[in-house]
């Protein structure tokens, strides 16, 4: 057991070495790849501490993107240096979750996935109509506020700390909590969790994680619209996902992250297959729910079970 | 009567044009064991979830150890010793029956930790029979194991009053005689225990005194014989047989 967690937090330390180290060893094309990848895997992962663990699924998650995104590219055109507004975005970004999760997580199953969508296009609607988001044409960031290599160290470093704090919400008391209130809230409840307050910090830890994650897109892509980080597919995306990798555990987030963010760089450079990442994507889904509900990471540890029964049998 | 531990004041739960509950009050005394029965429909069931708080009550109150409880949320309840099990057993399948009684260990009254957590959980398995079944996913246990994993969790939470909800529906003889064992070892250990229950027999063999519940109305209340032997409760019952049957 204690040799299997030192393992672990070698393999993280391994991982976040091996990230750091690459700007001296990739490509930038590849370097690039792999900051998409890691984007997917904070979203992934950090969507799956509410969707996964608690089984609450939102699907207003890009509204904690968004918020992050546009808190640093608002404090930056004003001389802020994004030490300071990246975790600014991630506060505001967990404030606002609080905001969003009182009255929604009063709802229970499909009712509060639909409250979510209204949330985030409500967002939307309202960011595209008020002038300091540069309304639907956007903010672009201060010129000269980007520089490559600290961009994907952030992110790819932020990427290996989700799937950690993933790991280490899974076996906390916090988690096991979580688990009641996903298998039978009204049982969780009588026996003292309180529900709400559960609820409402898992979604304010997955909404600031988030919005770290937001601000360096923003530093990233040097450029913020209420139509590139308020989008519904987005939201959509962050949710397939978890769903496809192997919805509830650490390391299926991981793998959905890393399945989309190859596919997603397939098809944007397949220009026949550009405007069909959605048909892909449902028709993903859809394999998922009719052939292995327990995602990826159900298919792989079915297929290892299987590979071990045979060598054993056969030996 | 010593100072009552739970008590209840002309409690009434409406739904709608229906009255479930309709202006019942009764003491339970510290280490009591007070039985709860009625023809189905009766209000039992919400009974208990309007003391704990899982439903609100439309009037009326409820005082546990003079603190008011009525209109807080069930997790409020249990917090302060107050705590249940659903006659529709409800546990967390797809974790063991020990994780499933850490819950109650860790998020309780008793908020334990690390190994004390662990203490008390070996503690309760063993005196609830499931020592054996402890890394079992819940999901796969007999009915039997999940009404007594219903009580194991219940008392993980280390409550003072303990609600329990047709804990013996459904099971056979032998096991209905290791759950009365385990009712009334359960107040030996110093528990208040309120019971609803259809099985007569074993009601009648373990509470102090009985409630009679019809149409959400108390129609008496007592020891056991005198209670069912009440011209009322023999009505409620059998119509108009005569009163020997009803024991």
């Amino acid at each position: 057991m204690t040799s299997k967690r030192a393992l672990e937090v070698a393999g993280m330390l391994a991982a976040a070495v091996a990230l750091c180290l690459a700007p001296s060893y990739l490509e930038r094309g590849t370097l690039n790849d792999v900051w998409n990848v890691a984007l997917a895997v904070v979203l992934a992962s950090a969507w799956n501490l509410l969707g996964g663990f608690a089984g609450q699924v939102s699907l207003g998650y890009s509204v904690f993107l968004g918020i992050g995104a546009y808190t640093t590219v608002l404090l930056a055109l004003s001389g802020v240096p994004p030490a300071f507004t990246l975790p600014v975005g991630a506060l505001l970004a967990a404030g606002a979750s609080v905001i969003i999760g009182l009255p929604t997580f009063r709802l229970r199953g499909p009712y509060f996935t639909i409250a979510t969508i209204g949330v985030g296009e409500a967002v939307r609607v309202v960011a595209s109509g008020v002038s300091f988001t540069g309304g639907a044409s956007g903010l672009r960031m201060p010129p000269a506020s980007f520089d490559f290599e600290s961009n994907f160290r952030a992110m790819t470093l932020l990427a290996v700390a989700v799937v950690w704090i993933a790991l280490l919400v899974s076996r906390s008391p916090f988690g096991s909590a979580l688990a009641a209130v996903k298998q039978d809230i009204d049982a969780a409840e009588a026996l003292g969790v309180n529900s709400t307050r559960l609820k409402v910090s898992v979604h304010a830890l997955s909404a600031a994680l988030v919005g770290l994650a937001g601000g360096l897109f923003a530093i990233n892509f040097q450029y913020v619209s209420p139509g590139s980080v308020f989008d519904f597919r987005l939201s959509l995306t962050i949710v397939l996902m978890p769903i496809v990798g192997g919805v509830g555990t650490v390391a299926g987030p991981v793998l959905g992250a890393i399945l989309f963010g190859w596919l997603q760089l397939k098809l944007l450079s397949t220009p026949a297959l550009l405007n069909s990442s959605l048909f892909i994507y449902g028709a993903l889904l859809i394999a998922v729910m009719l052939f292995e509900p327990k995602g990826l990471l159900g298919l792989v540890r079915r297929l290892l079970a299987r590979r071990l029964r045979r060598f054993y049998v056969d030996a | 009567m010593p100072e009552p531990l739970l008590s209840v004041r002309a409690l009434t739960k409406r739904f709608g044009g229906l009255v479930a509950l309709k202006s019942v009050s009764f003491d339970v005394a510290p280490g009591e064991i007070f039985g709860v029965i009625g023809p189905n429909g009766a209000g039992k069931t919400t009974l208990f979830s309007c003391l704990t708080g899982s439903q609100r009550p439309t009037s009326g109150s409820v005082h546990l150890r003079g603190e008011r409880l009525d209109g807080r949320p069930v997790w409020a309840a249990a917090h302060r010793g107050l705590v249940r099990t659903h006659q529709i057993v409800r546990p967390f399948r797809e974790m063991t029956v020990a994780d499933n009684v850490a819950v109650g260990a860790r998020f309780g009254r008793g908020r334990r930790r690390g190994s004390d957590e662990r203490e008390r959980i070996r503690e309760i398995l063993a005196r609830t029979g499931l020592a054996a079944r402890a890394r079992s996913l819940a999901g796969t246990l007999t009915l039997g194991d999940l009404k007594r994993l219903e009580i194991a969790r219940a008392l993980a939470t280390e409550p003072d009053v303990l609600c329990l909800d047709e804990v013996m529906g459904g099971l056979n003889p032998a096991e209905i005689n290791a759950a009365m064992a385990l009712v009334r070892e359960l107040r030996e250990s110093g528990l208040t225990i309120l019971l609803i229950e259809h099985h007569v027999h074993a009601v009648v063999g373990l509470s102090d005194r009985i409630l009679v519940l019809n149409f959400g109305e108390r129609i008496a209340e007592g020891r056991p014989e005198e209670a069912l032997n009440d011209p009322a409760v023999v009505a409620a019952y059998l119509g108009d047989a005569a009163p020997e049957a009803a024991v």
